[in-house]
């Protein structure tokens, strides 16, 4: 048995000695032990710790161009891409025991997370939220001011991470780093591990910017470090339950910019007209990647589908080509393990839709043979939106026309976020323009639900445009003793 | 009515006398070929099951043990009635389904059934419960059995009343809930007394009463012989208290002390009950720890929670019960109830169900939640 000494935790270089108090957490699979540090935190240690994230952001990030934050967090992206990069092959090692999740599916999280995560994309990302992203560093002129302005981040943003899902935080320090932010991640039980060797990869690459950034660990709940936390902060990001977001926002006070991404659910789409023989395989093929990919953990995942009927291919046949692809995704990228709760809830799941197949109602069950890996159910639209238990259960439900979806999803609308679409006739616009009214935040191919861009405005929220604070100066002149006269250009 | 088929009375007639053998014998091969009768029966009375067990592979010719006898989960019971003689039903029991109450798990009863279940009733509270054959003061924290036909924990413990109650024993959720005064009264009557009382009803309904005495400062110091038994979890009805704790306040404030103190293992979807086995040891004067036992016209075994395939022995899995006595439905029966096997019958140590599935996606519990608070 291999054992790894971990670190569920990140303090920069300066600020090590503010923690004393550590404690072991013992992840185990079948031949790798994780002996996971995790450092025992008071209310006065994150105030402490607040303190000098802030003043290391003073002292450097806020003063850096935002080119160059740019630049290190591209090259953090770009050695995590490389299948070499030291790091990536021990978050390889490591993740996978503490999480359950596979070898495979981690590597893939990894993989989505950093592709999206290159220097195109923040400036993408930039220029789509906030036009110029030179405010970030000084006074612009604005045409539409007719004048000049400046963006400005908070001092530090405290992000609670969502657990379970392997390479997200670093999307978190990438927003702070990019409005020029310090930023104190507070990791969840699930997954502490990856961010703090993303934290790794930055002081390797800027040890100076490393400075004011931090991820700490404390149970959920506790009011004590959380309103310490809070009395420092001037921005909160949660991933969390519904449960959690709504027991923060009543503790967050209310100076504080708080953007909340509570658990949400996706569905897919598929019109008729798409529903052809010579499409089925591949059009399956991305079905199972969708549910496949995170093992439907993640926001983005769907829980069911709907199928239009009348096309070439019924629901039912659909259904049947989605389980060979759910055979082979087990085969490329396996489910990983899952708790006795998750596998009753499957068992259960099976044990109903076999009961009605043997009734001989429309519907049908297949499944994994001794195991829980894959569940393809397929019954008719039954009026109500299908929750899937999760865990790679696929839910395609039959519908006779696909406008049926739309008073199913609407009573949804607080969890509303991804939906995939394939229309395939003219009655796409209409549909896309009724789907979004319904509170969807972003629509997608089927096999592009797990990859969303860094341009998606999250939930429905401009994550970058939204922790920005704006200075105008109405003066149409240059300001006296401006250097750069000229605006300057990003890539 | 119409009589029973021959080939069901006969059965009945042989489980019925495993039963009425008692506890303290061992008979697997019996056993086994009671199941397997039992089995072939539900097999062909019972086309759902059939078409179930045939898709398995799992046919009475090929199947030589109890163990390889296709179980049903129990959530199945919420939407399927699997009855072997449906035109014979004389009772009902229902789930309590406190998730979801439009979907209740339902089990049905033939008059010989019911014997069965009667039986099982009887020779396992005589040896488990009642080992010292003491007649006593039974109050019972649940409603009676006309306020509750579908219940069957109120069925079960009316049989117990009229067994091994004194008249005094009574009912005491009425219309109107639970009537604590009542209880208190019957208690105050066992004490002065010295008429040993047996205190009855679900885990929760004890809790309620402990809060009660605590918050009035009432404590009893009931006699010797006085014993109780508690079933059903809490289910968000009182405190959640794990079992010391709940043990320590039996002792607190009823003066009942821990080994007088037993839980039932009771399903709607299973016939037999399952007790503690503190008083059994007692009267036996056996050691070991705490755990239920399995009655010989039961058996239990452990399974993945993931494969469903049966475990070794030592390993923490999912419960899955055999019951003779369930010869009216489905005998073979797969819980959410995490437990592991101990000498003699098995631990549970809570439902599979509890806890929270991990990542961001929606769950349906958070779903369901949500969209009823409004």
């Amino acid at each position: 048995m291999e054992v790894i000494e971990a670190n569920g935790y990140y303090l920069p270089p300066r600020l090590r000695e503010v923690i004393k108090n550590f404690r072991t957490e013992v992840y185990q699979n079948e031949c790798i032990t994780v002996h996971l540090k995790i450092p025992v935190i008071t209310g006065a240690i994150v105030e402490e710790l607040a303190d000098q994230l802030k003043k290391n952001r003073e002292k450097y990030l806020a003063e850096l161009p935002i080119e160059r934050i740019v630049a290190v967090l591209n090259e953090a992206s770009r050695r995590w891409l490389d299948r070499d990069y030291p790091y990536r092959k021990l978050a390889l090692r490591t993740i996978p025991v503490v999480t359950g999740f596979s070898h495979e599916v981690v590597e893939a999280s990894i993989d989505v997370e950093m592709e999206s995560s290159l220097e195109k994309d923040m400036w993408r990302a930039l220029r789509s939220e906030i036009a110029n992203p030179l405010y970030l560093d000084a006074f612009q002129f604005s045409q539409e001011l007719n004048g000049y302005r400046r963006a400005f981040g908070p001092e530090l943003i405290v992000s609670f991470f969502s657990e379970n899902i392997p390479a997200l935080p670093h999307l978190l320090f990438m927003r702070s780093a990019l409005v020029k932010a310090a930023c104190l991640g507070k990791v969840a039980a699930g997954e502490p591990t990856f961010a703090p060797l993303y934290l790794k990869t930055i002081e390797d690459i800027d040890p100076e910017m490393v400075n004011s950034m931090a991820v700490i660990y404390w149970p959920g709940g506790e009011e004590k470090t959380e309103n310490a936390v809070f009395k420092k902060t001037d921005a909160v990001i949660v991933f969390g339950g519904v449960d959690t977001c709504n027991a923060l926002m009543e503790r967050v006070p209310r100076r504080i910019r708080f953007l909340t991404h509570s658990h949400k659910m996706g569905f897919g789409v598929i019109g008729r007209e798409v529903l052809r023989a010579e499409k089925i395989k591949e059009l399956a093929a991305a079905v199972a990647y969708d549910h496949g990919m995170f093992d439907q953990h993640a926001c983005l995942s769907p829980h069911c589908y709907y199928l239009e009927e009348g096309g070439e291919i019924p629901p039912q046949a659909f259904a049947r080509s989605l389980a060979g692809a759910m055979e082979e995704m087990q085969e490329q990228m396996p489910r990983g393990k899952i708790s006795p709760r998750d596998a009753v809830l499957i068992h259960q799941l099976r044990g109903k839709y076999e009961f009605k197949e043997l009734k001989g109602e429309d519907c049908l069950l297949l499944a994994s043979p001794n195991s829980t890996d894959w569940t393809v159910v397929y019954e008719r639209d039954p009026g109500v939106f299908c929750p899937s238990p999760l865990n790679r259960v696929i839910r395609i439900v039959g519908v006779q026309d696909i406008f049926q979806v739309l008073p199913i999803v609407k009573p949804l609308r607080p969890f509303l976020q991804n939906a995939a679409v394939a229309v395939g006739d003219e009655r796409e616009q209409e549909f896309i323009e009724k789907l979004a009214a319904t509170g969807v935040s972003r629509i997608t191919a089927p096999g592009k639900m797990p990859v969303p861009s860094m341009m998606w405005r999250h939930d429905g929220i401009a994550p970058l445009a939204s922790l920005l604070r704006w200075c105008d100066v109405e003066k149409k002149d240059e300001i006296g003793g401006m250097v750069n006269k000229k605006n300057g250009e990003t890539p | 009515m119409r009589e029973l088929p021959q080939e069901v009375r006969e059965l009945d007639d042989d489980i019925l006398a495993f039963i009425r053998k008692g506890v303290d014998h061992q008979d697997a091969h019996t056993f086994n070929r009671l199941a397997l009768r039992a089995f072939e029966l539900q097999y062909h009375h019972i086309p759902l099951y059939r078409r179930y067990c045939e898709r398995r592979g799992a046919t009475p010719a090929e199947v030589s043990s109890w163990k390889e006898i296709p179980p049903l989960p129990t959530d199945v019971f919420k939407a399927t009635d699997l009855s072997l003689l449906p035109e014979h039903t004389v009772s009902t029991f229902m789930t309590s389904g406190t998730t979801q109450p439009d979907e209740k798990g339902k089990v049905t009863y033939d008059a010989a059934g019911l014997r069965l279940m009667d039986a099982t009733i009887y020779e396992a509270a005589s040896a488990f419960l009642f080992p010292d054959g003491l007649k006593s003061i039974i109050l019972i924290i649940a409603p009676p059995p006309d306020m509750a036909p579908h219940m069957v924990m109120a069925y079960g413990m009316n049989q117990l009343m009229d067994h091994f109650g004194l008249p005094e024993s009574r009912f005491l959720v009425g219309p109107d809930g639970f009537e604590v005064q009542d209880l208190e009264d019957g208690l105050r009557r066992s004490e002065a007394t010295a008429v040993p009382a047996a205190i009855f009803g679900g885990s929760f309904g004890f809790v309620n009463f402990f809060d009660y005495c605590r918050k009035e400062g009432v404590r009893f110091h009931l006699p010797t012989g006085s014993r109780c038994l508690d079933a059903g979890g809490f289910k968000g009805r009182s405190r959640e208290v794990g079992r010391d704790e709940f043990l320590n306040e039996c002792e607190e404030f009823l003066g009942v002390p821990r080994d007088h103190c037993i839980n039932l293992l009771g399903m709607t979807e299973i016939a037999s009950q399952f007790y503690d086995n503190t008083l059994y040891n007692l009267s036996k004067g056996l050691d070991g720890p705490r755990c239920k036992i399995n009655p010989p016209w039961t058996k239990t075994m452990v399974v993945d929670p993931d494969t469903l395939q049966p475990l070794p022995a030592g390993e923490q899995g999912l419960l899955r019960h055999f019951d003779l006595a369930n010869r009216g439905h489905i005998c073979a029966i797969q819980t959410d109830d995490v437990g592991i096997l101990r000498e003699g019958g098995f631990e549970v140590y809570g439902r599979a169900l509890e806890g929270e599935t991990r990542g961001c996606s929606l769950t349906i519990d958070e779903m369901t939640r949500v969209l009823e608070q409004g």
